[in-house]
């Protein structure tokens, strides 16, 4: 009864705090030029925030700012209301999770003590701690078996889970990361974002992320800082507005060439005008159907059941007959959902090499249907300013024959 | 060094070691044998307290050793500057000759226990120090960074991350001073310290005793050098065999 009051109070979790920048500007002995030049920053409450920008634009340094690990020159960090300038250091650090790309865990201690440092630290006695690390193991996926493990005795990727459990172990309102999933392989970097997302919409942390990857930085990023050379703030913006007005040609070109495409990540299907399809229903007189072909977006009829789910595109032998049959000659496939996000409705278009796809609601019932072409013009849109279209343009098979 | 033990026969001399007389007279007509097994195990008493004695000394010795490099080593690792003036120092110091040491003390100390520990933990100084300092360089960059980014103290990061990290190279460091430690050790016989080299130098022409006194000297080493390998693999039990296997 004890441990479950006490895991429901760690739960509730500390409130998250916000992170201000103002006026921050570092110079490291030796070097002219300041490594971060007046930089000013609003981090909200509970918002991922990703500094990103090629080497040397002081990303790295900006996060360390806030732990005071890098110290300030001329300007202020507050946590909250409370400036990092009067805080001694070490107590500072405690109160924030800190995950860095080489992990760092204590080779000497098992995956339970590395878990428990900074609980330790802050004087909780062992029991308390043992029960909080178990709940974290559970938290990042990782069995309880390996709580007695070393770390060398770890994938990469259990290892990076490890290092982001030991960072929440004391439920810190603000995380620093630093490139935390450089270090991993793309597949296993792209489950440890997933699964870092889904953990964020359940612990609502204010996170500081470093990146040098745009396109991490456009997944992770509830806002992206892109950071010049210098330390200079290009722009401080959500990742769609990144993506549909770069403030300068800097932005534009770190962002890349291809970001309208990088846009279809952000979106889902839902987010586009989708065209209608001529319903048919089994039974129905082909005649009918014929006539309702006539000037309609998309020129061929999708047969539906009663529940108006899709069952497949009816061709031009289909609707020789009387009446439509219960098993036209194309599938429906590929499937899409409201909720897909559009770049993969696309590679999907593009992989099945059809041009329409229906696209069905929860429920499963039909929605609309999403064509090569809304994708293409969508690009091809003054706001989506393509540059690189070719891709999406190569030919593409009608889903009838002839 | 003939010359030398010469010099120094006379400190020799005041050493009671035990009485020559009769009791090696039977293996005296086997001369050419190696090893004489009845007369050792009749004597084999005669060794007792020289084998403690020098069990003794180099326990102590290199306890003090190892305190007097930990807290330089601590010192340099706050203050790298201080790191090449300690090589440079019990460098210098572990290049004199023990004989000379001896001498050298002799007008302060005198003969006896106090020189021979004071000689014995100074050679112990320049390995110790060494393996320490080493062990603390290589402790991983990004272990240090995460306990520090974590809000360990200094004092925290020396003993919960950095040490342990570092003591393997620590305790290799104690196997290498401990081993050379029990070899310098019989030398002193010369400052009048009952060890293994009193019977080894007294009776140096009686093959029997140069095996018991030389062997007994060797097995002790042995011995140490385990017991610090049973207690390094007990005190890092996350190294793993391959990296054992290197030191």
């Amino acid at each position: 009864m004890i441990a479950a009051s006490r895991i429901a109070e760690v739960e509730a979790g500390r409130p998250a705090a916000s992170v201000s920048y103002q006026h921050v500007t570092k110079r490291y002995p030796g070097q002219d030029e300041p490594a971060i030049h007046d930089l000013s920053l609003e981090v909200e409450a509970g918002e991922i925030c990703v500094l990103v920008g090629p080497s040397g634009s002081g990303k790295t340094s900006a996060l360390r700012m806030v732990n005071r690990t890098v110290e300030i020159t001329e300007g202020d960090v507050l946590i909250g209301d409370t400036s990092v300038r009067d805080r001694d250091p070490a107590r500072l650090r405690r109160e924030m999770g800190y995950v860095i790309q080489q992990i760092g865990l204590f080779p000497h201690r098992t995956v339970a003590e590395n878990i428990e440092t900074v609980p330790r630290l802050l004087g909780w006695d062992r029991a308390r701690a043992r029960e909080r690390a178990d709940e974290l193991l559970g938290l990042i996926g990782l069995p309880q078996s390996l709580r007695d493990r070393f770390p060398s005795q770890l994938s990469g990727g259990q290892q990076q889970r490890v290092g982001v459990a030991r960072a929440l172990a004391a439920d810190p309102p603000v995380m620093l990361m630093d490139e935390p999933f450089g270090a991993v392989d793309p597949i296993n970097r792209e489950r440890l974002q997933n699964e870092f997302l889904r953990l964020q919409t359940e612990i609502r942390k204010t996170v500081l992320f470093v990146t040098h990857d745009i396109d991490e930085a456009i997944k992770m990023g509830d806002r992206i800082a892109i950071l010049e050379e210098g330390g200079r703030l290009a722009q401080y913006a959500t990742p769609a507005e990144l993506l549909m007005a770069p403030a300068n040609d800097f932005v534009e070109d770190f962002v890349g060439a291809d970001r309208a495409l990088k846009r279809l990540a952000l979106m889902r299907v839902r987010d586009i005008d989708l065209w209608q399809a001529p319903l048919a229903f089994v039974g129905q007189a082909t005649a009918e159907v014929r006539a309702k072909l006539d000037g309609a977006e998309v020129p061929h009829a999708l047969l539906v059941d009663s529940q108006r789910r899709p069952v497949g595109w009816l061709s031009e032998s289909d609707l020789r007959a009387e009446t439509v049959a219960a098993t036209p000659d194309t599938g429906p496939e590929p499937l899409l959902d409201l909720d897909d996000v559009m770049r993969d409705a696309l590679a999907d278009l593009l992989q099945s090499e059809t041009q329409y796809a229906p696209v069905t609601d929860a429920d499963g019932r039909i929605a609309g249907v999403l064509s090569i072409e809304i994708i293409s013009e969508f690009l091809g849109s003054p706001e989506a300013k393509v540059e690189e279209h070719a891709a999406i343009e190569r030919p593409v098979e009608q889903p009838l024959g002839e | 060094m003939t010359g030398a033990i010469a010099t120094v026969a006379p400190l020799v001399g005041q050493v009671e070691i035990h009485n020559r007389t009769g009791q090696n007279a039977p293996c005296q007509a086997q001369e050419g044998k190696v090893f004489c097994l009845g007369w050792a195990i009749d004597n084999f008493d005669r060794y007792t307290t020289p084998l403690l004695n020098q069990l003794f000394l180099v326990l102590i010795a290199v306890a003090i050793g190892f305190a007097v490099a930990f807290v330089f080593a601590i010192l340099s690792h706050r203050q790298q500057w201080l790191v090449p003036t300690f090589t440079a120092a019990t460098g210098v110091l572990y290049t004199i000759p023990s004989l000379a040491f001896i001498f050298l003390l002799l007008p302060i100390t005198g003969l006896g226990w106090t020189t021979a520990i004071i000689v014995l933990s100074v050679y112990t100084l320049q390995i110790i120090y060494r393996n320490i300092v080493a062990g603390l360089a290589n402790v991983p960059m990004d272990s240090k960074d995460a306990g520090r980014g974590m809000g360990m103290t200094d004092r925290q990061l020396l003993w919960r991350v950095e040490l342990p990290l570092a003591l393997p190279e620590i305790i290799a460091g104690l196997r290498i001073a401990t081993v050379s430690t029990v070899a310098i050790s019989t030398l002193m016989v010369f400052a009048n310290v009952n060890t293994l080299g009193a019977p080894l130098y007294q009776q140096i022409d009686f093959k029997t005793n140069i095996v018991i006194a030389g062997g007994l000297s060797i097995l002790m080493a042995i011995v140490l050098d385990a017991l610090l390998l049973v207690a390094q693999r007990l005190l890092a039990p996350w190294r793993r065999p391959s990296m054992e296997a290197l030191i």
